[in-house]
């Protein structure tokens, strides 16, 4: 159940993969488009099993413990086999549009009910395309509120064959300053503006969401110039700011990643505030068809 | 001081004294796992029960009418000049007996089975069922007295006679108690110097000397009535039950308001007052029994009492198509402001539904309300046992696997031991409903409901106790226990032996012998530990759940009986008996270890999925639902997180979803974790914490180790 990628009570569908590599990720299993292995020490009881069946040594015993070398691991997913305790699992899965459907369907009343629905999240879904243009189809043909959460960095033409299937787009937008936003996320920001202006002409709702990350864009001019970009679209429903949190930490842990901003404290609460408030005295002409507002959000909100 | 005594501070003195009493009732009665009640510690001198029993007890008529008689003509007067009401009760009457049965009447051709699958039978208990309030107020107790000389001079048996001799005797040994507090009021008065103070303890003399014999008239004499009627209950038999609240109140509550006798304010007041008196399971909004919403403007004061007083409440939110919105939005504005376990919910359409199919129509059905702790009752008109039988599903298991491994003429297999739980879960079945019948034929003469009679709509009337005959029906109780044990056991056993291959039977037969001791054990545990669990959507667990739950569905339907017009009606729910129940069971092949507490009513295991929990535990409940008008109550604990006023939208559509999945009752619990966990640690730094412990609500800090314990694992894995 997810509250925090778009209205109502949702299902978010997280894919793997994504074509940035932000340092504040707080999905760092999405990253890779592949399946990998996710060691939760804190659930291992030492049986040992893995180092049993592990081909590459990868686990292996020191000091009597098992412990892992990411490095040496070959990705069989043997050890998953035999860990009953559930400290190894593999992430990532593969699934049908059809398959995920059937998973989802049980949550439908609870969408209905709340003006919820599916959100296809990621990783980057783009990445993915053909999958959640399906995915979204079926779910959009049963009635229910379909959501992308996309970094928007793909070419457009993939955009085109998703974007009829889909209710909602919830947009990145990491900062404006093309280089900046190079280093930090490993891609220039020029595509995203660009898809961000055709989004806009395309009709179809959309969010903009920024998270605001300290040390990296949690500045008065940083924030003031992506709210002076939305106050200058026409068709955007809402500009949200997320908050950085440190929630992500022990995921990087589980995975054998280094946290890139593992010294990097949850954003302040204040600090926040402020940057809204930025944003909502920024944003001052009206929006047409305003979106209803966001139970739950840190919605910077419109003015009606 | 302008604001001395403001119905303010008078509610804030008497919530500080409710916590001191419950504080004091922790020192010298010690822990106890079940409501606080409004009671108080008796007096030093305490009143002693007068046996008319060889074995030490007191039984039947004469010795429950002399020992009622008795406790209140000496039972200790209760006047505090704060209060808009008069009354505390003190005494666990029915818990100061030397035995709860009387031996006369044994029952010990079901004592083996009682034994060999952990029955609670529910014979000799008491209550449970819910008097119709409304009854009382037109009649008040001269109008009792009344209708008792009517019927009295109607059925002349001998039997009946003594019937109505005592039911005359316990409702002036009432009168006789208010009395004495009118006289302590009266006294009062003499001695209270505050001007404010003063008019109070008039008005409460006032008000008690017109309602001693006469029906109420106003709203405070209402209140007031029904706090006599109900502590004597209480007294009594721990009688709990309440009633439509709103609607019952809202003639008086109107015709005060046009005459000019009250106001909002003195309202609230009043009904803060009502609230912190005792913790009476009241229903609130819903429909009547024509469908039509009975939420008024009372409806939203009780709400607001309920605010002012944030105790331990047991009010029930009815949720049904034609609620008014309004009320419901408040509802949840409470519950996540107070995060003190207040209001729950009642799912009005499966409870209306599931009732007509055991042949009632849709008008009786409404009437049906949540007026006990997982419990529904037509108020006045049956005879229940709700919540008393219980059976402990889990033993029924382990007592079907140790026949299969012990019977070495076939292999071992799920199918074999499905084959030889059902058979098991049907004596056990007709164990429970068995004792009730004892229970139909004998309470009588063990323990008549003398004041609960008073008022049912039949007792009087016929001269009958309403547990032999005097009710109009008799709807009768059986709740499972256990079931996610037995579900996630089953499917545990499925796939790692039978699918996977991963286990024999006799390693998990060995495990299960040495409690999964050793790492070896502990590495098997978390292997059948970590099946696929009931609760996690179209999972192994779930198809086991459903089909366990269909069978004990249709074993206790079938105990009905339409010429004795028996009705038994199935339901899940453990109430407080899941560390005794655990405590009677071994190991289990879900990774249980020996002799810990089973699975909690409806509940999926703790910890049984990790990613969506509200949505999985609203679906998995909504679909084990036995369906018959008795509850699968779903036992919610809600982060604090999730709980926020910007998501009461939310939670109410997760609410309202269940309910229409089929579901019956939620209760709610809004905890913080690392708060929860320090009030484990340290009791007495949060003497105001309230949780929901199953349908009822406690004072975390009254709660035993053990109790506190399984909340806070609850809460924690939630």
């Amino acid at each position: 159940m997810s509250l925090h990628d778009g209205p109502g009570i949702r299902s978010t569908v997280f894919l793997k993969g994504c074509n940035m590599h932000c340092g504040w990720c707080h999905n760092p299993e999405t990253l890779s488009m592949n399946p990998e292995l996710e060691w939760i020490r804190q659930k291992c009881i030492g049986c040992n099993s893995c180092t049993e069946v592990c081909p590459s040594g990868a686990f292996s015993l020191v000091d009597g413990k098992p412990n892992f070398q990411k490095t040496l691991c070959t990705s069989c997913f043997d050890c998953v086999e035999v860990c009953y305790a559930e400290a190894i699992n593999k992430i990532g899965r593969e699934v049908t549009p059809e398959e995920v459907f059937a998973e989802v369907e049980q949550d439908f009343q609870f969408f209905r009910s709340s003006d919820g629905g599916i959100t296809i999240s990621g990783g980057e879904p783009m990445l993915q395309a053909e999958f959640t243009g399906q995915t979204l189809a079926l779910f959009k043909k049963a009635g229910i509120h379909t959501a992308l959460d996309t970094n928007l960095s793909v070419s457009w033409k993939q955009y085109e064959k998703v974007l009829p299937f889909t209710d909602l787009v919830l947009a990145d937008l990491k900062m404006m300053d093309n280089e900046l936003h190079r280093q930090w996320t490993g891609k220039h920001n020029s595509t995203i503006l660009e898809n961000i202006y055709k989004l806009d002409a395309s009709g179809i709702p959309y969010f903009i969401r920024t998270p605001v990350v300290p040390g990296v864009n949690d500045n008065e001019a940083e924030i003031l110039s992506m709210a002076k970009f939305a106050a200058s679209l026409k068709n955007l429903k809402k500009y949200e700011l997320l908050p950085y949190h440190t929630l992500a930490s022990c995921k990087y842990t589980n995975l054998e990643l280094e946290n890139p901003m593992g010294q990097t404290k949850d954003l302040c609460k204040k600090r926040l505030e402020w940057f809204q408030w930025i944003v909502k005295h920024t944003i001052k002409s009206p929006i047409p068809n305003p979106s209803p507002k966001r139970e739950g959000s840190l919605d910077s909100g419109f003015p009606e | 001081m302008e604001n001395s005594f403001s119905y303010q501070s008078r509610i804030d003195h008497l919530r500080s004294r409710k916590f001191a009493q419950t504080r004091e009732k922790i020192e010298v009665e010690g822990l106890l796992d079940e409501d606080d009640y409004g009671r108080v510690l008796p007096p030093s001198n305490a009143w002693k029960s007068i046996p008319n029993h060889p074995d030490g007890s007191f039984y039947g008529l004469d010795g429950w009418t002399q020992n009622f008689c008795s406790v209140m003509e000496t039972h200790p007067v209760y006047v505090d000049p704060q209060d808009a009401f008069a009354g505390r009760w003190v005494y666990f009457m029915s818990r100061m007996r030397a035995n709860k049965w009387n031996p006369d009447y044994p029952f010990d051709h079901l004592k083996e089975n009682i034994e060999k699958y952990d029955i609670i039978t529910g014979i000799g208990d008491d209550a449970h069922f819910s008097p119709d309030y409304k009854l009382g107020l037109s009649l008040g107790w001269q109008g009792i007295l009344d209708k008792i000389e009517h019927y009295r001079k109607i059925n002349t048996s001998p039997e009946q006679m003594h019937f109505y001799n005592a039911h005359e005797q316990a409702v002036k040994s009432i009168q006789g108690w208010i009395k004495r507090h009118i006289d302590l009021i009266e006294q009062q008065i003499q001695e209270e110097t505050d001007p404010k103070l003063k008019a109070n303890l008039q008005e409460m003399a006032e008000t008690n000397r017109n309602i001693i014999s006469n029906a109420p008239q106003t709203l405070r004499e209402a209140i007031q009535w029904i706090i006599w009627y109900h502590l004597a209950s209480r007294t009594y038999n721990r009688d709990g039950a309440g009633g439509q609240i709103d609607e019952m109140l809202r003639p008086f509550y109107e015709k005060d308001l046009a005459e000019g006798r009250i106001n909002r304010e003195k309202t609230i007041y009043m009904l803060a007052c009502f609230m912190l008196n005792d913790t009476i399971y009241w229903q609130l909004g819903g429909p009547d029994k024509d469908g039509v919403d009975q939420t008024s403007e009372i409806s939203f004061l009780i709400l607001d009492a309920a605010d002012k007083a944030n105790c331990s409440i047991n009010l029930t939110v009815r949720v049904h198509d034609g609620m008014n919105q309004e009320l419901f939005d408040k509802s949840l504005y409470y519950l996540i402001k107070n995060k003190n376990a207040w209001p729950r919910y009642s799912g009005d359409k499966a409870l209306v539904e599931g009732f007509m199919k055991n042949g009632f129509d849709a008008q009786l059905a409404r009437q049906r309300i949540a007026v006990g702790c997982n419990w529904m009752s037509l108020p006045g008109l049956e005879y229940t046992m709700n919540d008393l039988v219980k059976v402990n599903m889990a033993k029924v298991f382990e007592v079907a696997y140790q026949e299969m491994m012990q019977d070495k003429s076939a292999e071992p297999s799920t199918e074999r031991l499905w084959n030889l739980y059902t058979p098991n879960l049907a004596k056990a079945v007709r164990t429970a409903a068995d004792g009730i019948r004892h229970q139909l034929k004998y309470q009588k003469y063990n323990e008549p409901e003398l004041i609960l009679n008073l008022l049912s709509h039949g007792p009087l009337e016929r001269g009958l106790d309403v547990s032999d005959g005097g009710a109009e029906y008799y709807n009768l109780a059986i709740d499972g226990a256990g079931l996610a044990i037995v579900a996630d056991s089953f499917a545990a056993l499925q796939l790692r032996i039978e699918k996977e291959k991963k286990i024999s039977w006799e390693e998990v037969t060995y495990h299960l012998d040495s409690n999964f001791d050793g790492l070896e054990g502990e590495k098997i545990r978390l292997l059948l530990k970590n099946s696929p669990r009931y609760g996690q959507g179209n999972s192994l667990g779930d198809e086991w759940a459903r089909k366990i739950g269909e069978e004990f569905t249709q074993l206790v339907r079938a105990e009905s009986n339409t010429e004795l017009k028996h009705t038994f009606i199935p339901g899940f729910f453990s109430w407080a008996n899941t560390i005794g129940f655990g405590q009677h069971v071994a190991a289990t092949p879900n990774g249980r270890k020996s002799h810990t507490p089973i699975s909690h009513g409806a509940n999926p295991c703790p910890g049984f999925t990790n990613d969506g929990a509200s949505l999985a535990l609203a679906c998995a409940v909504a679909d084990i639902q036995p369906g018959f008008g008795n509850t699968a109550p779903m036992q919610w604990e809600l982060d604090p997180t999730l709980a926020s006023q910007d998501h009461a939208k939310l939670i109410g559509s997760i609410i309202k979803t269940h309910f229409e999945m089929g579901g019956t009752l939620i209760n709610v619990n809004i905890m913080d974790k690392n708060q929860i966990l320090d009030a484990h640690k340290d009791p007495a730094k949060y003497p105001e914490l309230v949780v929901r412990v199953t349908g009822f609500t406690a004072y975390f800090s009254m709660l035993t180790p053990e109790f506190r314990q399984l909340v806070v694992d609850r809460i924690l894995e939630s």
